[in-house]
Parts: C-alpha cells; sequence; structure tokens
C-alpha cells in the first residue's frame, strides 16, 4: 500500500459506490428476511452501514430510518475504544445497547464485525435493529432511570473469532420475555454481518483493492463538499425557534437556535427543557440524527447517508438539558421528545424558506403494548404502531396516518387480532383531525380495542400531542389533538394502565397541521373533503 | 361505505351481517352512478359467509352492477393488501368486460374460431369467464410471456437455470428462471408513483411472474451529478427524441451514443440499415461530460457502458440475494435491442459464465403466448402452527383448492387428469411476517406429514437465509396449488429462419473498445443470418442482427447451437 491517495474517476467511483450499496442493501433484504419481530420486518426499524477502518461511514442500506443516520458509525467508534483494532480477529462480532453510545434506548440493539482482508482490518460492518423486547418495565415513559428499563449490554463479544459466548445468549434469554423472537432478531442481525463481510471480500478482490481507505475519503470528500455547497445555498444567519411538548405534569419547551454560516450549520438546543425522570430523554446521539435528518430534508435531501454528508452539520446541547441527558437518565420513549426535532428545525428555517417546510405533524408515532399472561399460562408482550396525519405543505395536503419522522407502518387489524388477545371494534379516519389551510392537513385514526384475556393484563401507550396540537405554519390551522380513553374516560397516556376482560380503549392519533390559509383553499378540493367526510 | 358485520382470526361470528342496512348503503353508491363495488370484510379470508351474503344479496337488489368480494380474488390475511387487490380488480373490471368482449366478437367477426385464451401475470392460460371474473390477474401478462419465452430457449439448448435479460429504450426487465420455471412472486406493486421505488405502488396479493425493472436502457441520459458522479438515467430519451445519434433532435448523451462511440453499433448497418446514425453528434453531445469528469469521450463513453451495466447488475444482485441464489449458477439470455449489447459485461459482474442470445428475440413476448400451459393457482389462509394441524382438515382444505383449479382447467378446454398439480404452502417460524413460499410433495398428507413439511421447509428456509433457528416452531400461513395443463404441440419447434445456410458468417474487421483494453482493438464483424449451427469463433467479436448487436469480450468463445441460439462462454 502506498500513501498516495489512490484517485478515482466519476465513472469508476459509481461503479464502486453503487456496488457498496446494493451490498448493504442485500444485507437489509436479508436482515429483514430472517428477523422475527414484526419491528423489523413491518417497520423497517433497524440499519446496516459499512465503515472505514476508523468507523467513518461509507454507505448505509437505502431503506433506514432517519433515527439512524450518524448513530451507528459511532456506535463503531465506541466498539473500537473498547476494543482497539490489534484486539479484533476474523470471527468476531461486538454488541452494545449502551443508550450513549447506542441510539439512546435499550431495545435498539447494534452489533459491528470487523471486515478483514488478505488477513488486514479493512472496516466494520455494522447493524442495529429494535428488539422486540429488552426486560425491564414495558416500553413506557415511567421509568426514572435506565436500570428500570432493562437489560443493559455493555460493550462486548457476542462472538468470538466464530464463537458465540452461551453465557451471554443464556443471560439475554433469561431477561427478556420472548427469548425466542430476541435472539432470532440477533441472529438475522449477525446473518447481515457475514453476508457483508463476504461480499466486501469479494468486492476488494474483483477491483483489486487492498484497502477501502482511499474509496471512503473520495465517498466521505465528495458528499461533503455537495452538502457543503447546499448549505452555502441557504442564506446565512442565526434563526431561533421554540416549541412546546405535552411533557409530564407541565408541558416541556424544546428551544433551537440554527445558525447558518457559510458552508455549515450548527443547532444549539440551549434553553431547551432540563432532563426529567421520566424515560422521554433524549440522549445526544439520536437528538444528533434528528437534527441531520431535518437539514438534510431542506438542504440536500437525495444525497445519500455516509460521514461526509453529516459532517458539516453540527448540534449542540448543554449536558443534562433533555436532548442531552445524563448518565442514569431513561430514555425508553426518546422519540416523544426526539421526533419533535425536526419539527423544531423546520420552524426556525419555516422564517426564510416556508415554502420548503412541512407544518407540524402528528407526530411521533404512537404505539399500544400489551403484556400479561395468555390463558394458556404463557407470557406474552405484543407491540403495535399508529401513526397521526403528516403536515400539509407549499405542494399538497399532508398524507393521513403516515409516520414521521420515522418510516413505521402501522399493523394491521387482522394481524394484530391473530397475534394479541385483542379485539378491534373499529378503525376509521378522524374526520376534522387535520388542521385546515390551502393545503389541509392530513388526518389521524380513531382505534377502539377490547381487551380479551381472561386475567387482567398491563398496556402502555407512546402518545404525544394530548395536549398540544401540531402547528399550522404560513397561516394554516392547528391540527386535532390526540387523546387516549380507557372505558370512555380519557387517561394519562404516559402511564401504565390495567385493563380487565371486556375494558376498552379508544386511541385518537392526532392529526397533522395546515399550510397556507384556508381562503385559498381550492374550493372543489373542500367539497370533495365534504363528500368524503374528512371534515 | 360501512356495513356492520365482524369475525375474529378463527372465523367465528361476532356480528351478523346487517342486509338492509348494507342495501341501503349500496343504494346511495348506485344514485352516484357507481357502476362496480368492492366487497371487504375482516377476516374474510378465514371465513367468507358474509362476503358471499352481501354478495348474492347485493346481487339480487342491483342486477346491473358489476361485484368483487376479496375472498374470491385475494384470500389472504392483511386487510389493506386484500382491499387493495379488491378495489383493483373491481376498478378494471367493468373495462375488462367491455374489452374481451368486443375483441372475442371482432375475431369471430374475422372468421377465427379458434378457443380464446388469455394469459396471466403468473405467466399460465386460462379462459376467458376466469379472466373477466378477476382481471386484476391479466396486469402483468406481456412481461409475464417474456420471462416464460426465456425459459423456453433455455431449456431448448438445455440450460435450466436462466437470468432473463431484457433490455429495451427505456428500461431493463430481470427475471430468475429455475429448473425450467420463472420464479412466481405472490405478491405484486402496481403503478408506483416514484417509478422503481419499492413501497410507492398499489400492493396487490396476484400471483405474477417476478419481475425487477429498471431505469436502464438504450435511451437513459448520462449526466454529471452534484458530487461529480457518473449518472445513468433512470430518465430517458425513449425513442423520441432518442439517443442524439438518431438525428431526432436528441440533445442529451445516452447509453446508446455511448455504445455507438465505442464501436459496439454499427452506424451504416443499424435497425438493418433503416435509419442514419451520427456518430459526430453523439461524440458532440459526450464533450460536456467529459469536460465536466476530466475523461476523453471515449473514456466517457466507456464509464457509461460500465455505469449503466452495474446499475443492472447491482439490481440482479440484491434481487438474486432475496432468494438466497448464487448468481454464478445461472446462464443469463439477452433479449431486447440493447439486451445483446450489454450482456456479456452484465454476466461478468455478476460472475455468470455463459450467455444465450436466441434468435428472433424482438418476438418474445408474442413466441411466449404460443408456448404458455393454462395454468391456475389457488389460495387459501390457514395460519395453524405445524403441531396444531389438523391433518384430515388441511388434505381436505388443498382438495378443495385443486378441485376448484381444476374445474377452471377443464373450462378451459384442457384434461384436467392430465394437468400438473403443484402443493405449496407460505411458511414460517412462529413470530415471523414474512413467509417462505415451500413447494411440497404431492398428498394425500396425513398426521405422519409433519415431518415431510418441516423438512421441505427448513430446506427452502436454509437455501434462501443460510441458517435455521434453533427452538421455533414453524407454522403454515397460507397454503396454495398450482395445476398447470400443456397446450397441445407446445414443444414444437419454432421455424425462426435465424439460422443461415451460408455458414462463416465473419462479413469484416470494425475497430471495437472493450473494457478489457486501454484502446480500441481491430475486431472481427459477424452477420448473424449467416452464421449456422455447429460455427463458432473467439472474442473479440460483434455479431450484428437487424434487431441487435451482440459484444462479445476477449477470450469468450461462442457457437452457435442446433436451434440457432448463439451461446457465449466467458474466459474464467
Amino acid at each position: 500500500m502506498t500513501d498516495q491517495q489512490q484517485a478515482f474517476d466519476s465513472a469508476t467511483l459509481e461503479v464502486l459506490w453503487t456496488r457498496l450499496v446494493s451490498i448493504v442493501d442485500e444485507a437489509a433484504a436479508a436482515l429483514v428476511r430472517t428477523s422475527f419481530s414484526t419491528v423489523v420486518r413491518d417497520s423497517h426499524d433497524f440499519s446496516c452501514v459499512i465503515t472505514d477502518v476508523s468507523g467513518g461511514s461509507l454507505v448505509q442500506a437505502t431503506d433506514s430510518i432517519p433515527s439512524f443516520i450518524g448513530t451507528l458509525p459511532r456506535t463503531i467508534r465506541h466498539f473500537l475504544d473498547e476494543y482497539p483494532a490489534e484486539t479484533l480477529q476474523p470471527g468476531d462480532v461486538l454488541i452494545t445497547n449502551d443508550i450513549w453510545m447506542g441510539t439512546g434506548h435499550l431495545p435498539d440493539i447494534s452489533v459491528g464485525r470487523p471486515l478483514f482482508h488478505d488477513g488486514k482490518l479493512v472496516g466494520f460492518a455494522g447493524s442495529t435493529a429494535h428488539a422486540p423486547d429488552i426486560g425491564g418495565k414495558i416500553r413506557s415513559p415511567e421509568p426514572r432511570e435506565v436500570f428500570e428499563e432493562g437489560f443493559q449490554i455493555p460493550i462486548m463479544k457476542l462472538i468470538r473469532a466464530g464463537e458465540p459466548d452461551e453465557t451471554f445468549f443464556q443471560l439475554l434469554r433469561k431477561n427478556v420475555r420472548t427469548p425466542d423472537e430476541v435472539v432470532g432478531d440477533l441472529w438475522a442481525q449477525v446473518t447481515a454481518l457475514d453476508l457483508m463481510a463476504d461480499r466486501i471480500d469479494g468486492f476488494m478482490t474483483e477491483y483489486g483493492l487492498s484497502t477501502l481507505q482511499d474509496l471512503a475519503t473520495e465517498i466521505q470528500s465528495r458528499s461533503e463538499r455537495a452538502m457543503r455547497a447546499a448549505i452555502r445555498a441557504l442564506p446565512d444567519g442565526v434563526y431561533k425557534n421554540t416549541i412546546s411538548t405535552d411533557g409530564l405534569t407541565e408541558p416541556l419547551d424544546l428551544e433551537v437556535t440554527l445558525t447558518i454560516r457559510d458552508d455549515e450549520v450548527f443547532a444549539d438546543y440551549t434553553g431547551s427543557a432540563p432532563q426529567v425522570d421520566k424515560a422521554i430523554n433524549c440522549a445526544m446521539c439520536y437528538t444528533y440524527a434528528m437534527t441531520a435528518y431535518a437539514v438534510k430534508c431542506v438542504a440536500a435531501p437525495d444525497l445519500p447517508n455516509n460521514e461526509g454528508a453529516i459532517r458539516p452539520i453540527h448540534a449542540t446541547a448543554p449536558e443534562g438539558c433533555i436532548l442531552n441527558p445524563r448518565f442514569p437518565a431513561s430514555g425508553g420513549s426518546r422519540a416523544l421528545i426526539g421526533h419533535f426535532v425536526p419539527s423544531l428545525v423546520f420552524g426556525a428555517l419555516a422564517q426564510i424558506m416556508p415554502e420548503k417546510i412541512m407544518a407540524g405533524a402528528g407526530s411521533p408515532l404512537w404505539c399500544i403494548t400489551q403484556s400479561g399472561v395468555t390463558d394458556a399460562g404463557k407470557s406474552f408482550a405484543k407491540l403495535f404502531f399508529f401513526n397521526g396525519g403528516m403536515g400539509g405543505t407549499a405542494q399538497s395536503d399532508g398524507q393521513s396516518c403516515l409516520s414521521w419522522p420515522s418510516n413505521i407502518s402501522a399493523t394491521p387489524v387482522e394481524v394484530i387480532e391473530q397475534l394479541a388477545p385483542l379485539r378491534i371494534r373499529h378503525r376509521r379516519l378522524r374526520p376534522g383531525s387535520g388542521g385546515e389551510g390551502q393545503h389541509r392537513g392530513g388526518l389521524g385514526q380513531e382505534i377502539m380495542f377490547e381487551n380479551l384475556t381472561k386475567t387482567p393484563c398491563a398496556v402502555s401507550f407512546l402518545a404525544e400531542r394530548t395536549r398540544i396540537a401540531a402547528p399550522g405554519i404560513a397561516g394554516g390551522d392547528d391540527g386535532a389533538k390526540g387523546e387516549i380513553q380507557i372505558n370512555g374516560d380519557t387517561v394519562d397516556p404516559k402511564s401504565q394502565h390495567i385493563l380487565k376482560s371486556g375494558d376498552t380503549v379508544m386511541m385518537r392519533t392526532p392529526g397533522g397541521g395546515g399550510y397556507g390559509p384556508v381562503d385559498a383553499r381550492n374550493p372543489e378540493t373542500a367539497q370533495q373533503d365534504r363528500d368524503e367526510e374528512k371534515v | 361505505m360501512k356495513s356492520a358485520s365482524a369475525w375474529v382470526p378463527d372465523g367465528a361470528v361476532i356480528t351478523p351481517l346487517d342486509e338492509d342496512d348494507l342495501l341501503a348503503k349500496v343504494q346511495t353508491l348506485v344514485d352516484k352512478k357507481v357502476e362496480a363495488v368492492a366487497i371487504v370484510f375482516l377476516h374474510a379470508y378465514a371465513n367468507p359467509a358474509h362476503e358471499d351474503a352481501a354478495l348474492a344479496a347485493i346481487e339480487r337488489a342491483f342486477p346491473d352492477l358489476i361485484i368483487t368480494a376479496s375472498h374470491d380474488v385475494a384470500p389472504e390475511i392483511r386487510e389493506y393488501d386484500r382491499t387493495s387487490t379488491t378495489v383493483t380488480n373491481a376498478y378494471v373490471k367493468p373495462l375488462a368486460h367491455t374489452y374481451v368482449d368486443r375483441l372475442v366478437a371482432q375475431t369471430k367477426d374475422l372468421g377465427i374460431s379458434a378457443p380464446y385464451f388469455m394469459m396471466l401475470s403468473n405467466g399460465g392460460l386460462t379462459h376467458i369467464a376466469e379472466a373477466k371474473r378477476s382481471p386484476v390477474q391479466l396486469l402483468e401478462s406481456g412481461p409475464a410471456a417474456g420471462a416464460l419465452v426465456a425459459a423456453h430457449f433455455g431449456s431448448q439448448a438445455g440450460i435450466d437455470n436462466i437470468l432473463a435479460f431484457d433490455m429495451g429504450g427505456t428500461t431493463a426487465k430481470l427475471a430468475l428462471v429455475d429448473n425450467g420455471e420463472p420464479h412466481v412472486a405472490y405478491h405484486f406493486e402496481a403503478a408506483r408513483e416514484k417509478r422503481f421505488a419499492e413501497g410507492s405502488g398499489l400492493p396487490l396479493t396476484i400471483s405474477a411472474i417476478e419481475l425487477i425493472e429498471i431505469g436502464a436502457g438504450g435511451g437513459s441520459i448520462a449526466h454529471i451529478d452534484a458530487m461529480e458522479l457518473l449518472k445513468v438515467g433512470p430518465e430517458s430519451a425513449g425513442s423520441e427524441p432518442g439517443p442524439v445519434c438518431y438525428g431526432r433532435g436528441g440533445t442529451n448523451p445516452t447509453v446508446t451514443d455511448a455504445d455507438l462511440l465505442l464501436g459496439y453499433l454499427n452506424a451504416g448497418s443499424f435497425a438493418g440499415g433503416s435509419m442514419n446514425i451520427d456518430a459526430d453528434a453523439a461524440a458532440r453531445a459526450m464533450q460536456p461530460l467529459a469536460d465536466k469528469s476530466g475523461l476523453s469521450v471515449i473514456d466517457t463513453a466507456r464509464g457509461i457502458y460500465e455505469v449503466v451495466n452495474e446499475n443492472m447488475a447491482s439490481a440482479a444482485r440484491v434481487h438474486i440475494a432475496e432468494r438466497g441464489k448464487d448468481p454464478r449458477l445461472y446462464t443469463l439470455l439477452a433479449t431486447g435491442g440493447a439486451g445483446p449489447v450489454h450482456a456479456y459485461y452484465v454476466a461478468r459482474k455478476l460472475g455468470v459464465r455463459r450467455i444465450i442470445c436466441p434468435p428472433a428475440a424482438g418476438v418474445a413476448s408474442a413466441l411466449g403466448l404460443l408456448i404458455a400451459p393454462a395454468r391456475i393457482d389457488r389460495v387459501a389462509t390457514v395460519a395453524t402452527p405445524l403441531d396444531a394441524i389438523n391433518w384430515p382438515d388441511l388434505e381436505a382444505a388443498y382438495r378443495a383448492l385443486e378441485t376448484d383449479a381444476a374445474d377452471v382447467i377443464a373450462e378451459t378446454g384442457f384434461d384436467p387428469a392430465a394437468a400438473r398439480i403443484t402443493r405449496l404452502a407460505d411458511m414460517r417460524y412462529v413470530g415471523q411476517g414474512f413467509e417462505v413460499v415451500v413447494t411440497l410433495p404431492a398428498g394425500p398428507y396425513t398426521a405422519e406429514s409433519a415431518r415431510m413439511m418441516l423438512d421441505a421447509f427448513e430446506t427452502s428456509y436454509r437455501q434462501t437465509f443460510s441458517r435455521t433457528p434453533p427452538d421455533v416452531v414453524a407454522e403454515i400461513i397460507n397454503i396454495r396449488v398450482s395445476l398447470r395443463a400443456d397446450v397441445p404441440g407446445e414443444r414444437a419447434e419454432f421455424a425462426t429462419g435465424a439460422a443461415g445456410e451460408t455458414g462463416g458468417g465473419q462479413t469484416g474487421t470494425r475497430p471495437v473498445r472493450f473494457p478489457e483494453n486501454n484502446d480500441f482493438v481491430d475486431t472481427a464483424v459477424y452477420d448473424r443470418a449467416r452464421l449456422r449451427p455447429g460455427d463458432s469463433f473467439t472474442g473479440p467479436a460483434v455479431v450484428e442482427e437487424a434487431e441487435s448487436t451482440l459484444i462479445i469480450g476477449p477470450g469468450g468463445e461462442a457457437r452457435i447451437d442446433d436451434a440457432g441460439n448463439l451461446i457465449v462462454e466467458l474466459p474464467q
């Protein structure tokens, strides 16, 4: 190997880059197809990446959700801090679910595998996937500390030179409610790593590469240049925005000071609420991913995800703030705060370019977790997702019942009734829940469940925008607020509730905000809304 | 429109159907001049009684409505996909009825009295009534015929595992043929909003020959993007204005322009000599890309060729891997105007060792219609773990599907007793959400069959995913049967006239630039029409025919087989 940076022409680089993307996409396909839980396969709540030897990402799977932008490469760097290159050998697989070093909550298990070519370390393959269960208190904002949230996995070798750590698997199985699904999904992640290792080896042989470093440098620097050029096209300035979320007993404020200076963006979250003793704290890694996502949406949405593309985007938050909590803060329901970050950043940018910004969405996603004991005496835990409406934009009405900013699809009724002792009495769009405007916000949804367990079971929720609606922009109205009722009474969505046989749960997800003044709405579209009972 | 009625997953009734309420609601639809109605009830895949009752009641009250019930076209769990399929069927049914009736009447007027068949998306033929009952099944029948003919040419050349590669003006299509059978998928996405992007279309639960389509064709436009990368497609110049070299007003450099500059295409005999080709204009259009990328015009053309080949190879690689297969075990069969120009180097990127270029590839789909078997697929949802199966019930369920399919085969005019019956099952481990479609041994099944089913499932599972998880129970989600009856004379040879009489076939030489070389090399040019069975030669070579040109790289061994196929072995 020479010290000279190998040069790649436009065509060769395109060919090599396309191949790398096809490798992570192949791995993602293998992960989805071998996974056991609904979370991975139906909700794409996972990611696959390939990084260089220092953990800088080259490519990320095409279908990855925004929460994972930049998180997995950072986890790989933490792996390297713990296990420097000389301690790694072919067939090793490292693992962690540490909140601060991973993605901000314990169910996301990250694994990494060193890639060797001709006996030399050339990079890493990584994958993160949301485990169906991680023990602890069922996914709810109640835990005060991470210790209540489940099984913590320090950075360790899950597989050592091809030998799985059986002690670890025994401990994991003992600490989760659904060991077969959890361990099955973990093996699906390992399958994805194996595939990437095999393909990278073949790729390097085919193209006569002895290292990935020159290719990494080229991919990252070109992406970085493109992102910098896109940011440079935005007007320099300091833009502030503050929003409120439902919070716990009191609404919580989030604040951003967004500075666009030349070809860089700085998001400073000073002024946001301090961390809380509930599991809605949003670790810095997640705050960063959401910031990078929002800036990318506006500046360069088509740019592929890699280290270079996010290098000009910076985020800071004071330690101890809800957007950068200290150990041992809990963070299981971090999306309840974190999913507001893109809206917060958008709000700042709406001051200079409303035409590129979506009105407030009925996000974050909602979910219901039901856990208990089946009539056959087996413990179970089931998690199902639902969505509110998206915001209107300068171009169109918001989509109804669609996940944003995470691409998590809603679970079908027939699947819920197959998997869980629940009956869905009805599920329908909520007329009038979208904020009025030139372009209306998307509608939320109303779902009524009946509990069928003979013995009482526990339910908990992720639910937001039950107090503060999704805001309209450029003169559009706010969307409708969300609501959860048990047996007809509105309940605190952030607490766990016990259901007896026959009890009912009504979930009403929030609508999206409207864009532009309602008098600018096309009368025909307005009539169609009335005909279709959307308003 | 909502109607009261409810079931639970095992098919028990919770709320009975309220017919009066239903008919009142349908009346409001009829008042709005609705012509077609879709009926979808939850869990109707498990118990269709309410859908049947609703269908009968609506038919009685509104005999002119065209009705589709979900269990009749898509009896599978997941209400969104089932509804999407049912509504799509209801939407096309009135159109299909008018169209098919008119087609039949007019061909009769022409004096054609032969029985009428239609090709379904699954690559099988069926009779008119079945096509009219469920026209959503006709959706992808054209490309399906193309894949069938690829399988046919493959088996003619004695090759069972084929990667069918069709590259035209705007898109390339890829299909896998294993053991002489094109892969059939049981889910399909129609009318994608974002071209080629998975998830942007209507999900349909119909069986269809599995094809991937990518935006790579002769008309695909090359450009340099914001990252100074050379991108090719998916934007296409199509055939109008087409590539720059066609001289019809196209100004953006395309794949065909690159192919011409590299010497792959003969400007003089393009499309049988019927077009004036302007290579200088192609070179001029390429110049701005060359300037931006710092490459020469020829290296830019070479880059376009490499990039479009990698795009197709990458799509094929992910597609093949999703099915747990190894591309190196396939033979690539090239059709379409641009297919033979790119086949050799797509094959090389995939590690494929052999390509076939059949004669008369331009009329491939039409030929497929002549050789297709009658084929009927049927499905039912079972959703039961293997250790809880009631075996007599399962056997009865398979028999019911077979009887239903056999009836359609018989109505189509074939002997059901001679039909090949395949039993399949969509199986997974309990808790998984994706099923593997497993081909099962023939029945009848008894309690002793549990072991056989598990073995068949685990074999398929390992083929796809390389390992099976420990200690998990398997379950059957759907059962399927596929009945096929050959059309009499299916294996008849087609007189394609492609194998010439004179032999030899070399018409001259011309300079061609191959990816392996840094400069143009003088390359032998052959006329396909003058090659005959038994002829062989070694690449580099160019083989010209009216509709396309086959490029053979240095060291490729070409020969003409008895059926007139051109077979090329790539060097190791």
